[in-house]
């Protein structure tokens, strides 16, 4: 499906080929470079009211720029010019049809221009329409069926059965299968596995899964594949017993993580091979992902956030600074006796208690790059970057020499969660590190032996409770009364990269 | 040259304008606030074409439904939207102000001169 515009445009093009366009757009349109933004600065103005404002249109048959309304249109009508290009969006529009029209050639240039602005201001492309593929278009066809997704629906939830004692995984599946990004990324089919040897992958396999609770069905599935690969590829989890489900969070990232590096290269290799460089997303994360140690899966993309540890010599104030990557945040809840504070009652009290300034005493002493001498010293931490999903793991279960416990005291933790106190950077007004709750894994029964279940938020303002094969509608009351043992923040306002 | 005008040539120089252009358009397609204006102007489109089947006459010119419709659009535009942009111009602007007083200097002046011509 090709657009020509209209008679108009053709008979323009005609007369003055597209360089008037490809000119007006690169300079005044989408601003290809630093003399383009200078040049639009200066003389991009309404020749009738001098205003720089919003929508203005530039003529394409002379120099004239014009407000949006009576100032462009007169000068087209006066002078019986038709074509002029809206500058904001660079829309062609046509006074002769008095429409804005859409030529596919034209559009081609400017997609080339957006390109260049967009590289001469390292941002991204922007917002772009999307234009489905012919691999799409013939899928969409193939497959008439539409599912519509309407409040008070149940796709998406599914029961897990309990393969004995395998409640741990199946509270952490349900509370990954209810995380929107993830649900997003593997929902577009968009993990493309290099290894020839599917059965083996566990990204495929949570693909797989994925698929399983969208599919419509309503009766309880069975992990147990999941658990076999797991237990390969974790062998510290292998066995009938009980399991701790953060263990098992943390573990089950790890390997989908490699996974998706695996994948990724497998892939990256055989299509450099091939040549077909179509996907331009995997050739500019192929770049980034050497650096820093942080790779661009999307595990990481999702997980990954980034803690600072500052220490501070006590002597010369000297600051020597640390970042470590981490996916989720372990906070304490026992009474401290090394460094003060109170027994933590909210999950906000944990946080201050985790972010506070420790002083690191006598006789733990560390050299200070500064002063190059031993020094007493107080320790950090901050929250440099914040990933996407933040998860926080409650310490419930407290091992030491004398005693194994389990700290069943009530924590709460909110609904809404503004994460900006936490950072290190709180005065960066561009950062949102505002955060919704989505998941919540709890714990019933004491250290040896108990029961995981899960509450998860279906849809908006709708929680239900994963109980293995049993899935019950919940309030948020009962959400927020609950114990907690991992909780999982969503952020509300994702960044573009 | 008024205190807009020297805004919008700013914010064009830099680059932030596009860029804040992109927030914006990003933000409202997120929110759903275009889904909802296409829907209006579909809507509006059904209603003349059944008004114009009784008068004989459809014909709605673009213009027209610009008209009709950006009142009503611009009030769908969800409060945070517009707190979240003015916020990110605000910072912009104070940027600016703290990188060179050089700068802020000739801002004020071009303001003096606005204010007599427009006397």
């Amino acid at each position: 499906m090709s657009e020509t515009g209209c008679r108009h445009y053709q008979s323009y093009v005609k007369e003055h080929s597209y360089d008037t366009f490809r000119v007006i757009d690169a300079y005044f349109a989408a601003c290809v470079n630093k003399d383009a933004r200078e040049k639009k600065s200066i003389h991009c103005n309404c020749f009738e009211c001098g205003n720089y404002g919003i929508q203005l249109y530039a003529c394409l048959h002379c120099i004239y720029f014009g407000c949006r309304g009576a100032h462009i249109t007169s000068h087209l009508r006066a002078k019986k010019h038709n074509i002029a290009l809206e500058l904001s969006h660079g829309t062609l529009y046509c006074y002769g049809c008095r429409d804005f029209i859409y030529d596919s050639r034209s559009r081609e240039y400017a997609v080339i221009n957006r390109k260049l602005e967009a590289k001469d201001l390292q941002k991204s492309l922007g917002w772009q329409p999307w234009v489905p593929s012919a691999k799409e278009t013939n899928l969409l066809l193939a497959n008439t069926r539409r599912r519509l997704v309407r409040p008070n629906q149940t796709i998406g939830l599914r029961g897990l059965l309990n393969l004995g004692a395998t409640c741990f995984m199946n509270c952490i599946v349900q509370a990954l299968v209810h995380t929107p990004l993830l649900s997003d990324y593997f929902m577009s089919d968009r993990h493309d596995c290099g290894s020839k040897s599917t059965h083996k992958c566990l990204v495929c396999e949570v693909s797989r899964l994925f698929q399983e609770f969208y599919s419509g069905s309503r009766s309880p599935l069975s992990l147990h594949r999941l658990l076999h690969l797991i237990w390969n590829h974790a062998k510290h989890l292998a066995g009938y017993e009980q399991q701790d489900a953060h263990e098992f969070f943390i573990a089950t990232l790890d390997v989908l993580h490699r996974h998706c590096v695996k994948a990724k290269s497998e892939h990256e290799s055989k299509s450099n091979s091939s040549g077909s460089g179509s996907n331009n997303n995997s050739s500019n994360s192929s770049s980034s992902s050497h650096c820093y140690g942080q790779c661009n899966c999307i595990i990481d993309q999702i997980f990954t956030g980034m803690l600072q540890s500052d220490v501070v010599c006590q002597a010369c104030n000297g600051v020597s600074t640390t970042f470590d990557p981490f996916w989720d945040i372990s906070l304490d809840l026992g009474e401290t006796t090394s460094h003060g504070g109170v027994t933590p009652k909210t999950l906000i009290d944990c946080l201050e208690r985790y972010t506070r300034a420790e002083h690191l005493g006598s006789a733990a002493k560390i050299k200070c790059s500064t002063c190059k001498s031993y020094q007493e010293s107080t320790k950090q931490f901050s929250l440099r970057t914040l990933p996407s999903v933040v998860s926080f793991h409650l310490k419930r279960f407290e091992h030491s020499a004398l005693i194994d416990r389990k700290i069943s005291s009530f924590i709460q933790f909110p609904v809404e969660f503004d994460m900006t106190p936490f950072m290190s950077e709180k005065n960066n007004s561009y950062g949102d590190f505002r955060f919704s709750l989505y998941a919540v894994v709890n714990h019933v029964g004491t250290i040896d032996t108990g029961h995981y279940t899960a509450y998860v938020r279906h849809q908006k303002d709708t929680w239900v409770k994963c109980d293995d094969h049993v899935i019950t509608m919940a309030s948020l009351k009962q959400v927020l009364d609950s114990e907690g043992y991992l909780l999982f923040y969503h952020k509300n306002v994702l960044e573009y990269e | 040259m008024t205190v807009s005008n020297t805004v919008d040539q700013y914010t064009v120089l830099t680059g932030d304008r596009s860029k804040i252009k992109d927030l914006l358009c990003n933000r409202l397609t997120e929110c759903g606030w275009r889904d909802e204006v296409r829907l209006l102007c579909r809507n509006i489109l059904m209603e003349k074409a059944v008004a114009g089947a009784v008068t004989s006459n459809s014909n709605l010119t673009l213009e027209q439904l610009i008209t009709e419709v950006t009142p009503k659009a611009r009030t769908l535009v969800p409060d945070a939207v517009k707190k979240e942009l003015l916020m990110k111009i605000r910072t912009i602007l104070t940027e600016n102000e703290t990188e060179g007083t050089d700068n802020h200097d000739d801002d004020e002046d071009d303001e003096d001169e606005n204010g007599t011509e427009d006397n």
